[in-house]
């Protein structure tokens, strides 16, 4: 009798021990720091998730661009302000109709493994986003180039409109004049790739990417940690100053915020509860350093325009003018600025002459009326299921009760609320935001209100012919001013239409431990590493740092 | 052997109408995979372009024989979202869920005995009375809460274990109490109403007689008989406890098979939830298998079961 139920007992126990061995994380080792040199020294972070992807073809979240960034080049790049500025790139030409580019690279630069990057990886990098079996989601932005749709269709080798006439010259034919096509070389699907390595792994490149930018892989275990070291073979000897990134995932926003407190991380957001305290003490620099910046993103509700009763523009008027933006803001303890325009403060084309809808329930009230709507009406609000999504939504639910609109809230996982809110006729009211890919206004009216794009990114389908043939009066302006002015009118139009309930722009705010400088938050790009340095701390990298 | 080829049989049967579920689930429920490929800003054409290259566009039945045919060849694809084979991702996580567990087991038969011993002697007095209410609060007490609770005292203000994260085997403390200690208290009730049946029985009242001391009495004498039912129980615990550690490893974002599914599920990642499911059925089938054959190997009285 014992013997046999101890057998039972003992067997997956002995199994559990084995597996428990195979399992834990070897240390990393440092090179030790120069006293008193800025150069040196690892930059510990802390992420609730794996980084989705490292091959730039394939990312398209904040996440993966962060560290793409670090290990890709693109020709052309963002200075601080947002402005193009050549990055592999010496120079670039353009043709006087616009329709043909050409690009001189840096001479001398080589990928981490040591082959040199030519203009041919260039031409295989593009090559490789629009092939269909890269299943790239940033194939559109490469499009217009020449023999682009051929050669995703299989038709041709090769893009006829992509040449590499000698090492470090790169030219580019497109169908026709791009006004944006600057920008969509900076964007980090155009990283230059080494190509035919690319293409030999596969979707195993993520696992072994070889880039020419300031780091390098160094592991990369998902669920536990990504780790990144100095590249020796950068092209720029003074950069970066760290030794590494260590990056430790499976960390949510509260225990980042405990691991930061006990100086296990560098950089934190910082939890709401916490917020108004920390900001008081911003001065004193304690717990930390505080830097914020404006990102280029609008949150607002979207109505869909196709159902009723926000087939009416009085109705989503009156909606705009229900809520109070400012509590809105106050929920979110002073992170953001209240919306009056869709484009962002700070976006090229933002113009300050809408006054958006301030609150006023009075006049809601009477634009209800005057829709026939004087006894309020029930909606749906589709959200996603987060906490501020939650709070914001009964916020709003709240202040249509006061003008006799009952709102219902119906919360989803991200990956229906995205599938629900493309069918034509099911969602009424949905929360979302708009972040920019590049700085042009076009990235926020084109792509979400043009009434063509209701396959897309149209999901308030909104569809006014005034409205689409401003967009498309302004869309081939290359002549700055001319161009953020024709998109400025659009926008009156679209915000007078009202196709969304305009909410706010989000103010992000982070905390640096004080031994980080040169942290620098970016309204178009994640943070950038390659110019951070830290104080000279040799006792603390042997310390508590996560693994090392 | 005729009985153990039918049960084999039987188990691949089971685990067949497993991924036919599984996969017909996936399919019902609203949301486009392609479109959670492409990302929320991919135009149509880049989406139709995933679709075909994801071999969505095909029907239902093609696409679950596709699926089949090479599962039968040992491929269970590769992630939707992040592009890695399922099956180096299901080793990657299986051991760190397998060491969970069993940490968690180890800790709750620990509490278990512990709790147990310590309470059977004053059984109806006071003593008994608020252990019975300290484990009804510990055993209704949320997993999230109870995590973040011991996150906060025992991580932060005490630095008795790291803060999250899964590097080494002391990572593996917290998460391992707060999945244990629930079922712990368990035992030790259960194991605490055991020994008060087993303490009037005959043999103990001999023993006592003989001159046994109360402690040997109790944890030697007494444990012996009263653990048995316990043993049968934590045999079936450990399966459940392996597919059941989801909110645990949500909680302290322990990268094992619980979270790997619960990801999947959110990101519409059809290969990964196909491959946790079927994992997950194998195990239990398998460990039922198991515990079928020793019983019939230790015990001839049920050879013709």
């Amino acid at each position: 009798m014992k013997g046999r139920l101890d057998r039972r007992a003992v067997t997956p126990l002995l199994g559990l021990v084995v597996l428990a061995s195979c399992f834990g994380d070897p240390p990393l080792a440092w090179p030790p720091r120069a006293p008193g040199s800025q150069r040196g020294g690892v930059l510990f972070l802390a992420a609730p998730d794996d980084v989705p992807t490292l091959d730039p073809a394939l990312g398209y979240d904040s996440r993966s661009w962060m560290y793409e960034q670090h290990l890709f080049e693109t020709l052309v790049t963002y200075d601080d302000e947002s402005r193009l500025v050549p990055q592999l790139a010496a120079g670039w030409s353009i043709s006087d109709d616009g329709r043909s580019y050409r690009f001189t690279l840096q001479a001398g630069v080589t990928f981490s493994d040591g082959t040199r990057l030519t203009a041919a990886d260039a031409v295989g990098s593009l090559e490789r986003v629009l092939d269909p079996k890269t299943r790239s989601q940033g194939a559109e932005y490469y499009r217009g180039i020449r023999g682009a749709a051929d050669y995703a269709a299989g038709r041709s080798e090769h893009v006829t409109g992509l040449a590499a006439p000698d090492a470090t010259t790169l030219t580019v034919a497109l169908d026709e004049a791009d006004p944006l096509f600057l920008h969509k070389m900076a964007l980090l699907f155009a990283a230059v790739v080494p190509a035919d390595y690319a293409r030999r792994l596969g979707d195993d490149f993520t696992d072994h990417p070889i880039g020419s930018g300031p780091f390098v892989l160094r592991e990369w275990r998902r669920g536990e940690r990504l780790v990144l070291a100095r590249n020796p073979r950068y092209r720029r000897n003074d950069r970066p100053f760290l030794d590494g990134i260590v990056e430790q995932s499976g960390v949510d926003s509260e225990l980042a915020w405990l691991q930061f407190l006990s100086g296990e991380i560098d950089v934190a957001g910082i939890p709401s509860a916490d917020f108004p305290s920390i900001r008081r003490a911003a001065a004193a620099e304690r717990p930390g350093r505080l830097i914020s910046g404006v990102a280029l993103v609008t949150n607002y509700l979207g109505f869909n325009c196709a159902m009723p009763p926000f087939d009416d523009r009085r109705v989503r008027q009156a909606l705009n003018y229900a809520v109070d933006k400012d509590d809105v803001i106050a929920l979110l303890s002073g992170r953001g600025v209240v919306a009056t325009s869709f484009v962002p403060p700070g976006m090229p084309g933002y113009t300050s002459a809408t006054r958006g809808y301030p609150y006023d329930p009075e006049r809601a009230r009477a634009l209800l009326r005057e829709a026939g709507l004087g006894a309020g009406f029930a909606t749906e609000l589709w959200t996603q299921s987060s906490d501020l999504d939650l709070k914001i939504g009964q916020k709003v639910q709240h202040d249509l009760a006061a003008v006799g609109v009952t709102m219902t809230m119906k919360q989803l996982a991200w990956s229906s609320f995205l599938e629900a809110i493309r069918q034509p006729r099911r969602v009424p009211l949905f929360d979302l935001a708009w972040s920019a890919d590049f700085p042009d206004p076009s990235n926020f009216l084109d792509v979400l209100f043009q009434s063509g794009r209701s396959d897309a990114n149209n999901h308030t389908f909104y569809a006014n012919p005034t409205f689409d043939r401003l967009l498309a009066r302004a869309r081939p302006l290359t002549d700055p001013a001319a161009r953020n002015r024709a998109y400025a009118k659009a926008e009156r139009l679209l915000v007078d239409d009202a196709p969304v309930l305009l909410l706010y722009h989000p103010i992000t705010y982070v905390m640096l431990q004080r031994r980080v400088h040169g942290y620098a938050l970016h309204p178009l790009l994640p943070a950038r590493f390659t110019d951070v340095w830290l104080d000279p701390e040799p006792a603390r990298d042997q310390g508590t740092g996560a693994g090392s | 052997m005729r009985y153990l080829v039918g049960r084999i049989v039987w188990a691949l049967v089971i685990l067949l109408g497993t991924t036919w579920i599984t996969f017909a689930i996936v399919f019902v429920v609203p949301g486009d995979p392609a479109r959670v490929v492409a990302g929320p800003r991919a135009d149509a054409a880049t989406l139709a372009g995933i679709r075909r290259e994801l071999g969505l566009d095909r029907s239902l039945s093609t696409q679950y024989g596709r699926y089949l045919w090479r599962l039968a060849h040992g491929d269970l694809g590769r992630s939707y979202a992040n592009r890695q084979p399922v099956a180096r991702t299901l080793a990657h996580r299986l051991p760190a869920t397998a060491a969970l567990a069993g940490a968690g087991l180890a800790i709750a038969i620990a509490i278990g005995l512990a709790g147990g011993l310590a309470t059977a002697p004053f059984a109806g007095r006071l003593v008994d009375r608020a252990a019975l209410v300290g484990s009804l609060a510990i055993l209704s007490a949320p997993v999230f809460w109870l995590g973040m609770l011991a996150l906060y005292w025992l991580g932060f203000r005490w630095r008795l274990v790291p803060l999250g994260g899964a590097a080494s085997l002391r990572h593996l403390l917290l998460p391992a109490l707060v999945l244990g200690i629930g079922t712990g208290v368990y035992y030790a009730r259960l194991l605490h109403t055991n020994l008060q049946e087993v303490l009037t029985a005959d043999y103990i009242r001999a023993a006592r007689a003989r001159g046994v001391g109360p402690v040997r009495l109790l944890a030697v004498h007494a444990l012996r008989n009263a653990a048995l039912p316990l043993l049968t129980i934590i045999g079936l615990d450990f399966a459940a406890l392996l597919n059941g550690v989801v909110l645990t490893e949500t909680v302290f974002h322990w990268p094992g098979l619980g979270r790997l599914a619960f990801d999947a599920v959110l990101a519409l990642d059809v290969p990964v939830i196909m491959g946790t499911v079927l994992l997950s059925a194998e195990l239990v089938v398998a460990t039922n298998l198991a515990v079928d054959l020793v019983y019939r190997i230790v015990d001839p009285r049920i050879r013709l079961g």
